[in-house]
């Protein structure tokens, strides 16, 4: 008497070469296309350099390397400087040393420029030496800080209003 | 209150939450000084970054790890990294879509590539990436192994965004919560709107990652299921 096989039957592969070449095809794929965008926005960032902006010390301390080169430079808009002209605005901005770069602006200035608040403007030293900058973009860089316009409607928690 | 109760009650409870910050922020704050009314969305561009960053990223690349270490591994955290970089992709190209909006008015741009945008820009792509490989064909094994490798990877860029601002010249602006201790540079209503949004945004994640997550654990065992059935079939065939 022989003995009869209860198990169950053996399954026949169902092309596991081809699915296996196509999972790690796309995996591949997957890897190449995500290591390009990673290389893509750090080379973008890199490219504009970590530090975004030099400050007016900054800038005026290494003045002679910079030259004519185009940089975006920082600092806060000096108050009585600002002077609309036909094609823009004329106004100084200072660092934190008191040192000022006059700026010639051309453009549309941002809504919420106005005098005493940081900016950022984008462009170069009209020449080698000068002090005097070309600027065709403005940034406004905010503060940190969120104040009330109407600070008496602000009740601080002993009742007082500030 | 049993879990079951408390489960039922989340999503009416972010949905008050989110309408009194709404209410809090449009109607009941006042203006700022140098913003004026476009720092309505400061009640919702950094709650909506707190969430995709610190909560979404910082629970996917543990559960990540949790899967990675031998003694832990489990299905279950797979599905719960898949789940929170799922809705931390929402959170996180929210706060991209509001922060441009925020951008354009009060910087003068859309975009442009200071240190924080770009790193923040970075951990889209990765985490974009992430859903990408969860959608490659592979053993489930292997699939969870990568996810989680890669997860680990970008999370390493969180540190780098929350950093970026104090690291780097940057035109983003500098932490205004918890600045040097526990000080904020932010006047009273608008502070405590501020705080109430990052709860209301919190509440609403666990939400969202609760009920993506049952759906990955049905979906789970829906695929087990129809492989079982497949062997199934095939050995019926077999025996024909």
């Amino acid at each position: 008497m022989t003995a009869v096989d209860t198990g169950p039957p053996p399954l026949a592969p169902v092309e596991p070469r081809r699915r296996a070449a196509s999972s790690k095809g796309r995996f591949l794929v997957v890897c190449v296309l995500l290591a390009a965008a990673v290389a893509l926005v750090l080379y973008k960032g890199l490219l504009s350099s970590l530090n975004y902006f030099d400050t007016v010390d900054q800038a005026l301390d290494h003045r002679a390397q910079i030259g004519t080169t185009s940089i975006r430079l920082e600092g806060v808009v000096v108050p009585g400087t600002v002077r609309s002209t036909g094609s823009g605005a004329l106004f100084s901005i200072s660092g934190d040393d008191g040192r000022a770069v006059s700026v010639t602006f051309v453009g549309s200035p941002p809504e919420l420029f106005k005098p005493d608040i940081p900016v950022v403007v984008v462009g170069s030293f009209t020449t080698a030496t000068s002090d005097d900058f070309d600027s065709n973009q403005i940034l406004v860089k905010h503060s940190a800080s969120y104040i009330a316009q109407y600070p008496s409607r602000v009740r601080a928690p002993n009742g007082s209003t500030r | 209150m049993t879990r079951r109760h408390l489960d039922r009650a989340l999503g009416p409870i972010a949905l008050v939450l989110v309408a009194l910050t709404v209410w809090l922020g449009l109607w009941v704050t006042p203006p700022d000084e140098t913003q004026g009314n476009f720092v309505r969305l400061l009640y919702l561009h950094p709650a909506l970054a707190w969430v995709a960053l610190y909560l979404a990223f910082g629970l996917a690349a543990l559960s990540s790890a949790l899967y990675l270490w031998p003694r832990t591994r489990s299905q279950r955290w797979d599905l719960l990294a898949a789940s929170t970089v799922e809705v931390g992709v929402v959170f996180l190209t929210l706060t991209l879509a509001t922060g441009m909006l925020w951008g354009r008015p009060v910087w003068g741009v859309w975009w442009t590539w200071d240190a924080r945008l770009t790193s923040t820009a970075l951990l889209e792509l990765l985490f974009v990436g992430y859903l990408a490989m969860r959608r490659v064909p592979a053993d489930p094994h292997v699939r969870a192994r990568r996810c989680a490798v890669l997860a680990l990877l970008a999370g390493l860029d969180v540190p780098i965004v929350h950093y970026s601002v104090q690291w780097w010249n940057g035109l983003h602006q500098t932490d205004s919560v918890l600045v040097g201790g526990f000080h904020f540079a932010i006047h009273g209503s608008m502070l405590w709107t501020l705080l109430l949004s990052f709860i209301a945004m919190t509440v609403v994640f666990v939400w969202m990652v609760r009920r993506r997550y049952e759906i990955a654990v049905t979906e789970s065992a829906l695929a087990d299921a129809a492989l079982e059935d497949a062997v199934l079939e095939r050995r019926k065939e077999g025996v024909r």
